[in-house]
């Protein structure tokens, strides 16, 4: 039989979790809250909502308080049509496994039942609001995870989040020679189809009039 | 000797796929790397805001041509959870039996790949012949032999077809035979192990620090897997357990580490299939209508704004994730936005960075051992 995390662990490590992020960011206005999955098996993760400023204390906690140790993905959303404190949001997906390395011609074989405290698996996410504006900023945490690097890259590149320390920024996706100021996915940009309706509305021609239309027979 | 720049790719045998690695090389060592991608980069991300939930899963199949099952699945768990749809019991077995299937076909077609990079070209020829036997079943169940569009939002699109349960248990079992013979012919093959052994070293913390993920940390001695650390499906209840290597060093595991933990993740997946058939809620040679609530159930298909779905999920290269936000055009029925975790878009980078310090000769062996896949990178 495989095995797993069970869900009262995951229950008990996301409570943990939130107490101590609020026990000590409280203060600052800082919001933890434990949130179930909606369909599936249902556990839980950890939502943190900050505010740009405290990023960097919030990550730096994470890692070396609670262990958090992979930074699975950095999203940057663009809302237009926002309110003037939320013109932009950026999204920080972390998560805690139980990683240690280990002695030659040895392995680690953990059982995920036997997993107390601070080794239990735990998913973060990070919710940080920007206002309204054309310079959306946050900074960087490439020097707290090595692996924020590539995907705060990524977030310039395509939404045009700017991150303040980031070294090396430069275009992955996007042609490197792409304008300056161009983020194909911020919302004004649309996808092209949509300047070109004829083609959807009469796709096959029987829309069409005929040439004597209007006339009297 | 004088330093020099070369530029390996974007058409190049190491490459696996359309990107570049420039190398700055002294003699034959590799002093500096730079890994330069994005030169198949669809704006999938972008296409999906235009599309509604369940125009997106071919794109999602696009991802990984190598794995299209997997990506469409991790997809479809991250919409499930943005519209609160539940899956029955028997969907779930029949998409973790698909999945599975899934791997044993993309890890062989990596080791079919892998192969010619060191030399050995009868492995492609006979890691090929083993992944059409999972192809076939694969498209018994999709309709196509690459893209299957299989998964849907609340279930699956059709139930297993009769007698698809016996072909399985037939092409697992040999197959199960098959995986020795692979043994037999690379782990006395003097040039395989020359070529693998002792190169391309990393460790369990570096890799996952950088964002590495999957048989690669494995490989580094720890059974790390979502699969059991962030529970989905049915993989409590199937008999399987993580694949896991002993690395040969303290300073973590070789290419020939990551060749082993595959090829223990390929036994896992036979055992796990052969336990899930067995398994299966209704029976493994019952037929269900499509649509039947055994295999299916209604899903809404309009999220509200501040909607967001979000799913692990343990792809055969590494982790993906996809984190999708409700609420965008048509009145809900389009994401407002949907953003990719690709494994191997992290996963490039740090591997050009670990080759510096071997040779030029070493680069395809430590290329190939991680497993690249260049349409998830670009995306």
């Amino acid at each position: 039989m495989g095995t797993t995390v069970t869900i009262e662990q995951n229950a008990e490590a996301a409570k943990a979790c939130v107490e101590s992020l609020n026990s000590r960011f409280s203060d600052a206005g800082v919001t933890a809250e434990a949130v179930a999955q909606t369909s599936g098996k249902k556990y839980e993760f950890v939502r943190i909502i900050c505010s740009p400023s405290q990023l960097r204390a919030i990550a730096k906690f994470l890692k070396l308080e609670m262990g958090v140790n992979h930074c699975a993905m950095v999203t940057g959303t663009h809302y237009p049509e926002g309110s003037a404190d939320r013109g932009w949001e950026v999204a920080y997906h972390l998560n805690r496994w139980p990683i240690a390395n280990v002695e030659a011609h040895t392995m680690t074989v953990l059982k995920g039942e036997d997993l107390k405290g601070d080794d239990i698996p735990m998913g973060f996410e990070i919710f940080i609001p920007l206002p309204a504006g054309d310079s959306p900023s946050v900074p960087t945490i490439q020097d707290i995870w090595e692996g924020a690097d590539w995907n705060e890259k990524e977030t310039w590149d395509l939404v045009g989040i700017d991150f303040e320390g980031h070294i090396n920024m430069h275009r992955v996706l996007n042609p490197h020679d792409s304008p300056v100021g161009f983020h194909p996915l911020q919302r004004q940009h649309k996808i092209r189809y949509h300047d070109f309706n004829e083609m959807y509305d009469d796709p096959q021609g029987f829309g069409r009039k005929p040439v004597d239309e209007g006339r009297v027979k | 000797m004088a330093e020099m720049w070369i530029t390996m790719g974007p058409q190049h045998p190491m490459t696996h796929g359309l990107w570049t690695l420039r190398v700055k090389i002294d003699g034959e060592t590799v002093t500096d790397t730079e890994a330069e991608l994005g030169y198949i980069h669809r704006g999938v991300e972008k296409i999906c805001e235009a599309r509604d939930f369940t125009q997106i899963t071919p794109y999602c199949d696009r991802l990984c041509y190598v794995s299209a099952m997997t990506w469409a699945h991790s997809y479809v768990m991250a919409a499930e959870d943005l519209l609160e749809a539940e899956v029955p019991e028997r969907a779930e077995y029949i998409r973790l039996m698909a999945a599975e299937v899934q791997r044993l076909a993309s890890h062989l077609m990596w080791l079919g790949a892998f192969g010619p990079d060191i030399g050995n070209l009868t492995l492609m020829t006979w890691c090929l012949r083993d992944r059409e036997m999972f192809l076939d079943l694969l498209q018994e169940l999709g309709g196509s032999r690459m893209h299957y569009n299989y998964p849907r939002i609340g279930g699956v699109k059709r139930d297993i077809p009769i007698g698809w349960a016996n072909r399985l248990k037939a092409k697992v079992k040999l197959f199960e035979n098959r995986i020795n013979e692979y043994e037999m012919l690379l782990d006395e093959s003097t040039i395989w192990l020359v070529r693998l052994q002792g190169v391309g070293y990393a460790t369990a913390e570096d890799q996952l620090d950088a964002g590495v993920t999957g048989p690669n940390i494995r490989a580094a001695g720890v059974n790390t897997d979502t699969r059991w650390t962030n529970p989905y499906s049915v993989y409590d209840q199937v008999d399987w357990e993580p694949a896991v290597e002993k690395p040969t060093s303290v300073k973590g595991a070789d290419c020939y580490d990551r060749y082993r933990v595959r090829m223990e993740e390929m036994r896992q997946s036979c055992r796990m299939l052969l336990d899930a058939i067995e398994k299966i809620p209704g029976g493994a040679n019952t037929h269900y209508q499509p649509g039947d609530e055994m295999i299916l159930t209604k899903a809404p298909t309009r999220a509200p704004e501040g909607a967001t779905g979000f799913s692990t999920y343990e792809c055969t290269r590494g982790v993906s994730n996809f984190y999708i936000q409700g609420g965008g055009d048509s009145r809900g029925k389009n994401p407002y936005r949907l953003s990719i975790r690709s494994p191997m878009f992290i996963t490039i980078p740090y591997v050009a960075k670990t080759m510096i310090g071997y040779k030029v000769a070493d680069i395809p062996a430590i290329m190939g051992s991680f497993d690249p896949c260049i349409g998830e990178t670009d995306r």
